[in-house]
């Protein structure tokens, strides 16, 4: 008689709602961002203590994907909530989720402010150069020449200025602990994401300050691409304007 | 207990402390900058949460963070900076955090300038945020009324999860008068269904206003205003004066209510008949009470520090049955005494 041993070796990280699908479109990198937090904080242990905070835009129902407790923060206003919330609950860990239109648009004060105060809390940007959920508009961080539903011509410098470089202005910050920026092309950039999530995590729970991850993500839907010509122009565009690294580490 | 001499301003922040406020969040704004001052040294001292925002908008905010956990917090502002903060208490109200926002008011659209006004009673009653919400808002007319307001602010806010307002002026938040700091009078308020404490040995909770589903939405909202029910059936305070066969009652609130007290009791000893309605509770609005003494007076007189504000809240309670004349100033005069009773001689004429 043959005996067989089944073993499981691939499941939904306890801090991920149990049976929950993500609803993004095909191609888009939120799904393996938010499950790159979940293990994360499957890892370290801090589904119990952990605040998230959900901002506006794709990033918007984080709760309904996060096995955590969650607020929701009106629109850019994620880090000043997230600064309520660790000031009266100094054990709780407490993090943010944004897209860049959020964090660095709208929010920009209340991000920079959050790292010049040193805020022990931890912030994930999602840069997909657009604004995902109102159909892909211009934002803070759509690159020269590219279009958009608002700027049918490409970015140009006359009419749009330039984009923000966000991990490096963050990396500035006197409070701030750590800041990367990442990118989800390849198995191996995956990898040093999580790393990047898990070290910024990190810093919060040693008190050495804010820190900080820029991830670079795909939005084929308002990008007009495949999924794999997604993540080709985020290698072969995004790279050059938004180099990956940290760009600060005490 | 000894009296002491305090600002409105102090006797508010150091009020706050007393009801246990965890955190303190706030933006610099004339005139009620000593708020804030005042917090910055006693919070730290307390080893409370206390910080310097970078805007109202961050200030409100970092409030809504703190209440979201079932801490005790609050912001302190004025007027143009009050006006910044209308988005979130949009969303504080949908989410029903415990906020307290003490706003003093200052004078004129725009930036105006820092003289007493009552010109933000349509921003704190009716409010500039998206949808259908209500906000509590509470009235002081002395120093001690702002010890005992801010007490009942952080404790109705506690009881209903609501945003509530103690709404002053630039003249009540600098003056001093001699006060009693007495103790919390009410009882605190269980956090522990509903608050953001992580989920340890229970559910994960989230608190948002976000509702694609329509049935849901109308539910959330119908929920909200079952609440607000029981606040206007429950919560409404006023003070009453002299009214008993008063001809012409007249009506105001806050701070300018010292000098209608004043000029009634200079009527009567002229042998006029004229009392007074003040509403503390400026929502819940004593709607009830309006209509009760329209029943027995001739007039109604409404005085604000505004060009007229309160007065159509108080033609909606009065409903036609009695005349509703007003007067009032705006750019923040102070009306006098004499002023007022050269109004009430006029309309009881």
């Amino acid at each position: 008689m043959i005996k067989t041993t089944e073993k499981l070796v691939f499941e939904s990280p306890k801090s991920l709602k149990a049976g929950m699908k993500f609803p993004f479109c095909a191609g888009c990198d939120h799904g393996v961002a938010i499950r790159l937090v979940a293990e994360v904080l499957d890892e370290m242990n801090l589904k119990e203590k952990t605040i998230a905070v959900a901002s506006i835009g794709c990033s918007v129902m984080l709760y309904d994907y996060l096995d955590t407790d969650c607020i929701e923060a009106p629109h850019g206003r994620a880090l000043a909530a997230a600064t309520g919330v660790k000031r009266t609950n100094k054990d709780k860990f407490v993090l943010t989720y944004q897209g860049d239109g959020d964090f660095a648009s709208i929010g920009l004060a209340e991000s920079l402010h959050a790292a010049l105060r040193g805020e022990k809390v931890s912030a994930i940007c999602i840069n997909n150069t657009t604004y995902g959920m109102t159909g892909g508009q211009a934002g803070p961080t759509t690159i020269m020449g590219q279009i958009t539903k608002t700027s049918p011509n490409g970015r140009n410098e006359e009419y749009y200025g330039y984009p923000i470089k966000i991990a490096e202005q963050i990396a500035l910050c006197d409070g701030t602990a750590y800041s990367a920026r990442c990118s989800l092309d390849s198995i191996a950039n995956i990898k040093k994401t999580k790393e990047a999530i898990r070290k910024t995590f990190e810093v919060q729970l040693q008190g050495l300050g804010f820190g900080f991850v820029e991830i670079l993500s795909t939005c084929p839907t308002n990008w007009h691409l495949t999924p794999q010509e997604s993540h080709e122009r985020v290698r072969n565009e995004l790279f050059q304007v938004y180099p990956l690294g940290v760009y600060k580490e005490v | 207990m000894t009296k002491k001499l305090t600002t409105g301003n102090h006797a508010i922040a150091q009020a706050a402390i007393n009801a246990g406020c965890d955190g303190y969040f706030g933006y610099p704004i004339t005139p009620q900058s000593e708020i804030g001052e005042f917090m910055s040294k006693k919070m730290q001292e307390l080893e409370r949460a206390y910080v310097c925002a970078e805007s109202e908008i961050a200030a409100i905010n970092m409030v809504l963070g703190a209440c979201s956990t079932g801490a005790k917090a609050m912001t302190s502002s004025s007027s143009c900076a009050v006006a910044l903060m209308q988005e979130s208490l949009s969303y504080i109200a949908a989410d029903e955090l415990p906020v307290v926002l003490v706003s003093v008011m200052r004078a004129g659209p725009g930036l105006g300038y820092i003289y007493p006004s009552q010109g933000d009673y349509n921003q704190a009653t009716i409010g500039g945020g998206n949808g259908d919400y209500k906000i509590i808002v509470l009235a002081p007319s002395t120093v001690q009324e702002c010890i005992d307001l801010t007490y009942k602010s952080f404790y109705l806010a506690q009881k209903y999860r609501n945003p509530t307002i103690l709404l002053a002026d630039g003249l009540l938040a600098q003056m001093m008068e001699p006060v009693e700091f007495n103790e919390y009078p009410y009882p605190e308020i269980p956090i522990e269904d509903w608050a953001l404490t992580g989920a340890k040995n229970r559910a994960s909770r989230a608190i948002y206003s976000l509702e694609p589903k329509e049935d849901r939405l109308v539910e959330r909202i119908n929920t909200l205003f079952n609440k607000y029910k029981q606040i206007e059936e429950n919560e409404v305070e006023f003070e009453e004066y002299q009214t008993d066969n008063a001809d012409l009652i007249v009506t105001c609130f806050g701070s300018i209510a010292r000098n209608v007290k004043s000029a009634i009791n200079q009527c009567r000893e002229k042998g006029l008949k004229v009392g007074m309605l003040r509403p503390i509770t400026l929502y819940p609005f004593p709607t009830k009470k309006y209509q009760e003494l329209a029943k027995t007076t001739k007039k109604f007189l409404t005085i604000e520090m505004n060009m007229g504000q309160m007065v159509r809240d108080v033609r909606l309670a009065v409903n036609g049955q009695v005349p509703v004349e007003f007067f009032g100033k705006s750019v923040g005069q102070w009306l006098s005494v004499e002023d007022i009773i050269a109004e009430i001689e006029r309309f009881n004429g």
